[in-house]
């Protein structure tokens, strides 16, 4: 009786309501904008929080800078981060909370496997994105998309590479997770362009066991390098069950995701004796250029603690957007601050296919982009985080 | 050898900690007859008490606080959530227990946030044996559980305590008849339980010094697995039971190729188990009573 | 429950979402714009009062506990999804392509349904539960390293997303067709009998009734149903990543299931429709840390339901002062038996496992549930 009522009410009144904002959508949703919208989701909480906060505080830093200097022609840019904590079910509601919240223009998402899902929301609406981070292959596939970070295939074959030149004939460890977009991502592609003459020790470790790597550690026990293609926290973790384990002089090669694995609360990477490094394109220890600025600036705002590459290449992102736009406005394409999001994206778009280059970058020079969305910038440099310590 | 002499004692001392963990599960379901689901998140709790008093950077300090931390949560939770139910239907217990579980955890994570906090409670460093280099924690791990079981055998059968606890599990009735008070031992067995989970915890800081709200979470459940595959209200079928889990999860890692299917090996275990002899391997076949 | 007038009760859940669907389909047919946001929590919507109502039917009716419906939902998410893909290029993504990813997706699902049944007759309970437990992890596990060609492994499985315009109105078909089966499941003697195992296994055995079939059934039916939700979630996202599908998400379907009141299809509905959307609006809403406030409200929901519905002490509270007394009140009216409902929740009386010497006393039907047609949720 009263729950059936309840329920016909209840229906009834969400159904309606929803109906009713339901016709009065816009065909354009930026129409009503003052600022030009960007808009992007990452974890801004969870295990990978650190790449999520980085990206919204850097890319906010540039917007604000952007807008110190008088913002394109005058309209100025407004920053929206939302938080996905890693996860892809959210974020069918984050791109639509944001697509219909006005966003004109997009970084995308931070992380892979959420992206897997955005790039392909994004492409229905048209919607130009240019990822800081998230490094997946097939990120960029679509036309909408691109990517300022390297390919998780390239970061693998670089890898390959660099192993196929120092440990010829030789037998090496990796590490990786073996249900993570990412992690496996990588490690397939290092797998497959590696050296025939190369031997892996290869384990992994799942979503299930994230913190006890005693087994995996024992099997890497007598690696004289290991290959880590896993993100810092779990990195941490094995490097600290390990230190005593694995010869001192042993080698931890990791990606970008092992960016911030200094900057760990509660973890001294000092304490480990062995040496580590990792492919980035960004070091944050840069003491010239473009990135010893975005150091300083980054740190005296928000601190050191979320310091990485990640918030270097939103940094980026954001002023290649808007390089690229002033660039069509100063060739005579009209971008009013009003510009619906399919508008802008054809306009970047004609730019990104076009040869616009980011001169100046923290994460590199001469920052070009591919028709296929993948990024083409200097060499990856090769930056060790921590030299072999004495003990 | 080498090869097996790691793995053995890998096995060993994971083995010890769902042991351990398996312990709190069986004594609490032989006693109460309900699946305290929310066990593996004290273990969470533990290590978080642990996390906070490790400031005062005194070890046996936070240990102390941790297992008399968790033995005060283990009893209010079982006051305030579990006796209100005594006598209403296992399903209903069932839910409230994951309720449980679930505030725990999203309160951690308000408390403490959704990032892992590190805290390294002592620092054992290694040791070479017969060429294995292999961590102290490890072996002092296994030593602790080996003493806490055979204190706890020793405590239920020899103790005034111990033996009503056995007669509490074996008839609720007939023990409240001989003057035994039910509802003080299923809160002792509560309380037991519980500083039992604190000890797992401090065995995962020091296997791994990283701590997040979900910590307890699988080691909860793969515990539970332990305890059916020994025998659910059985001490000694628990130890076994964790043993075995261990070793099985330790050769699975082990071999890389199957090494990502190790949960599903584990649980299918479970599975089987129950299906061929849901009495495990230790515990007593009991008749339905009607 | 022979000759009965038409009862609006009864189709009154059919007629609302009904009526909304066409509203709304009307629309977007003519040419009217819905919001994407909308159309995607329609479609989550949809989704969780499939999964709600089909575990309600094992949880509320069956009195078992499930925790791996996640799982069912997985096999026909990816079944579903990878047939999809299949048949994208020769049939395009269109209604058949969805038909027989619906087909298929459900029947493995379904198949699933049986092999964690078969268990489900040998053990009850906590064991019960712990079981289903384990097979929506395994299955998780299994689809996660699955190899990058067969179901896409740790990136996923790409599969074809159905035209957001129509997809909704597919799913809230959808919805339509399971309280259809649900409801009349439940209405007919199969759904008594399942209720009568719910209340004394031992006397519904004693009664003839063949439990180990209707266990079965209601197992069978209900993992059917997650599977096809399954396939409705294939069809609402590009990629299906398995992460998921753990335990958690199986906890929050109970949450509506509880929130709900076990033994009620129409208050599975409503809380599967306010969770999702509480889930959605509190995702955009709470950010940063704050976001757990949401398990936390799960929990506290959970503990507070199931400690005041069955706590024994509280019963004669609960008389007095429950909802619907107080609202018998409120109106002065007198309990009409003909308008009492055979799923309405009835929480004092759910689930149990009565033990031999307790029947007596259940026997005494309390008077308001006389004029009862004799069914459903009561005693």
């Amino acid at each position: 009786m009263k729950l059936t009522k309840a329920f016909a009410v209840i229906l009834a009144l969400v159904f309606c309501l929803s109906a009713f904002a339901a016709c009065s959508g816009p065909v354009n949703y930026a129409e009503n904008n003052t600022e030009f919208v960007i808009g992007v989701s990452g974890p801004l909480t969870g295990g990978a929080a650190m790449y999520g906060i980085a990206v919204a505080n850097a890319a906010q830093m540039a917007v604000d800078e952007i807008n110190a200097a008088g913002g394109l022609n005058g309209v100025k840019f407004k920053l929206v981060a939302m938080d996905d904590k890693h996860d892809a079910t959210l974020i069918s509601t984050n791109y639509s909370a944001l697509y219909e919240g006005g966003m004109q223009v997009s970084l995308g998402t931070v992380t892979t496997a959420p992206g897997l899902e955005f790039k392909n929301l994004s492409a229905d609406d048209n919607v130009f994105f240019l990822t800081p981070s998230a490094s997946g292959d097939d990120i960029p596939t679509n036309p909408n998309g691109y990517q300022m970070c390297f390919a998780d295939g390239n970061q693998g074959k670089v890898a390959a590479e660099f192993v196929n030149a120092n440990y010829k004939g030789q037998t090496i460890g990796a590490f990786y997770k073996s249900d993570e977009a990412y992690s496996k991502g990588i490690y397939d592609q290092f797998k497959a362009n590696l050296d025939a003459s190369v031997t892996v020790v290869e384990t992994n470790f799942t979503d299930a066991n994230t913190s006890d790597f005693s087994t995996q550690i024992d099997t890497l026990k007598n690696c004289g390098f290991i290959f880590m293609p896993t993100y810092y926290t779990p990195a941490s973790l094995f490097m600290t069950q390990a230190k005593d384990i694995l010869a001192a002089d042993a080698v931890y090669y990791g990606c970008d995701g092992f960016d911030g694995i200094d900057n760990i609360d509660g973890f001294d990477i000092t304490t480990i004796p062995q040496k580590v490094t990792m492919l980035s394109h960004f070091n944050s220890k840069a003491t010239d250029g473009m990135a010893k600025e975005f150091i300083d600036k980054y740190v005296a705002r928000f601190g050191a603690d979320t310091l990485n590459q990640f918030g270097a290449s939103a940094y980026d992102c954001v002023y290649a957007i808007y390089g690229a736009m002033k660039k069509a406005v100063d060739e005579g394409k009209d971008i009013p601050v009003t510009i619906s999001a399919s508008d802008l994206c054809e306009i970047l778009k004609e730019q990104f296919n076009g040869g616009y280059t980011l001169a100046q970058g923290v994460t590199g020079e001469n920052i070009k982009w591919e028709t296929t969305g993948y990024v083409n910038k200097g060499a990856i440099q090769y930056v060790i985080k921590e030299a072999n310590q004495a003990e | 050898m080498e090869l097996f002499l790691s793995t053995l004692i890998n096995g060993l001392s994971l083995g010890g900690i769902y042991a351990m963990i398996a312990l709190g599960y069986t004594m609490v379901y032989g006693i109460a007859k309900m699946l305290n689901f929310a066990h593996g998140d004290i273990i969470m709790v533990g290590g978080y008490i642990i996390y906070v008093f490790m400031a005062l950077n005194n070890p046996l300090l936070a240990i102390f606080m941790a297992v008399v931390g968790c033995v005060l949560l283990g009893i209010l939770i079982e006051k305030v959530a579990y006796k209100p139910l005594r006598g209403a239907s296992p399903l209903a217990v069932l839910i409230t227990a994951i309720g449980v579980s679930y505030l725990l955890q999203s309160l951690a994570q308000i408390i403490f946030g959704s990032a892992n906090k590190m805290v390294t409670v002592y620092d054992f460093g290694s040791v070479t044996i017969l060429g294995v280099p292999m961590q102290v924690s490890a072996l002092v791990t296994l030593g602790v559980t080996v003493v806490v079981m055979a204190a706890l055998t020793l405590f239920i059968k020899y103790t005034r305590l111990g033996r009503a606890m056995i007669a509490v599990s074996e008839d609720k009735g007939a023990a409240q008849l001989m003057g035994i008070n039910v509802n003080g031992i299923i809160t002792i067995t509560f309380a037991i339980g519980s500083a039992l989970a604190a000890l797992a915890g401090l065995f995962y800081l020091l296997k791994a010094p990283s701590i997040s709200s979900t910590l307890g979470a699988m080691p909860g459940i793969k515990a539970f697995t332990a305890a059916v595959i020994g025998g659910i209200g059985s001490i000694p079928g628990a130890m076994l039971g964790g043993i075995l889990l261990g070793m099985v999860e330790c050769i699975s890692y082990k071999i890389t190729a199957i090494a990502p299917y190790t949960d599903a090996i584990e649980f299918s275990i479970l599975i089987i188990i129950l299906l061929v002899r849901p009495t495990g391997f230790l515990g007593k076949k009991r008749r339905e009573k009607v | 429950m022979m000759f009965k007038k038409f009862n609006l009760n009864h189709y009154i859940n059919y007629i609302v979402i009904g009526i909304l669907t066409v509203v709304l389909s009307v629309i977007t047919m003519t040419g009217g714009r819905l919001d994407s946001s909308l159309l995607f929590l329609l479609e989550k919507i949809a989704i969780s009062i499939i999964l709600a109502v089909s575990l309600s039917l094992v949880v509320g009716f069956l009195g078992e506990l499930s925790l791996g419906h996640a799982g069912f939902m997985c096999v026909g998410a990816y079944i579903g999804g990878k047939v999809a893909a299949l048949l994208e290029d020769s049939l395009g993504n269109g209604l058949p392509t969805f038909l027989i990813a619906l087909l298929v997706g459900g029947g493995v699902a379904a198949v699933c349904g049986i092999i964690i049944g078969i268990p489900a007759l040998r053990l009850r309970g906590d064991y019960l539960a712990i079981v289903t437990l384990a097979f929506g992890e395994i299955v998780k596990s299994l689809f996660q390293n699955t190899s990058d060609e067969t179901f896409g492994g740790a990136l996923g499985l790409p599969t074809p997303r159905f035209d957001k315009k129509y997809l909704f109105i597919i799913a809230f078909v959808l919805v339509l067709i399971t309280l259809a089966v649900v409801q009349n499941f439940i209405r007919s003697k199969h759904g008594r009998a399942v209720t009568a195992i719910r209340d004394n296994e031992i006397a519904a055995r004693a009664s003839g009734i063949n439990v180990t079939k209707y266990k079965l059934l209601a197992f069978t039916l209900s993992a059917t149903f997650a599977g096809i939700a399954g396939v409705l979630y294939s069809f609402s996202n590009y990629t299906v990543q398995s992460a998921k599908f753990g335990y958690n998400y199986s906890i929050e379907i109970l949450v509506m299931v509880v929130l709900g009141g076990m033994g009620s299809i129409n208050g599975s509905i409503i809380a599967a429709a306010l969770i999702t959307f509480l889930n959605t609006k509190l995702a955009t809403v709470l950010t940063g840390d704050l976001a757990v406030l949401q398990n936390l409200l799960y929990a506290l929901i959970l503990i507070v339901i199931v400690i005041y519905n069955n706590a024994p002490a509280l019963k004669s509270f609960r008389d007095r002062y429950s909802l619907s007394v107080l609202w018998k009140k409120l109106i002065r009216r007198k309990h009409d038996p003909a308008t009492h409902k055979d799923d309405e929740a009835k929480w004092d009386v759910v689930p149990t496992k009565i033990e031999m010497n307790e029947v007596l006393s259940i026997d005494v039907v309390p008077p308001e549930a006389k004029g009862n047609t004799g069914n459903g949720g009561d005693d």
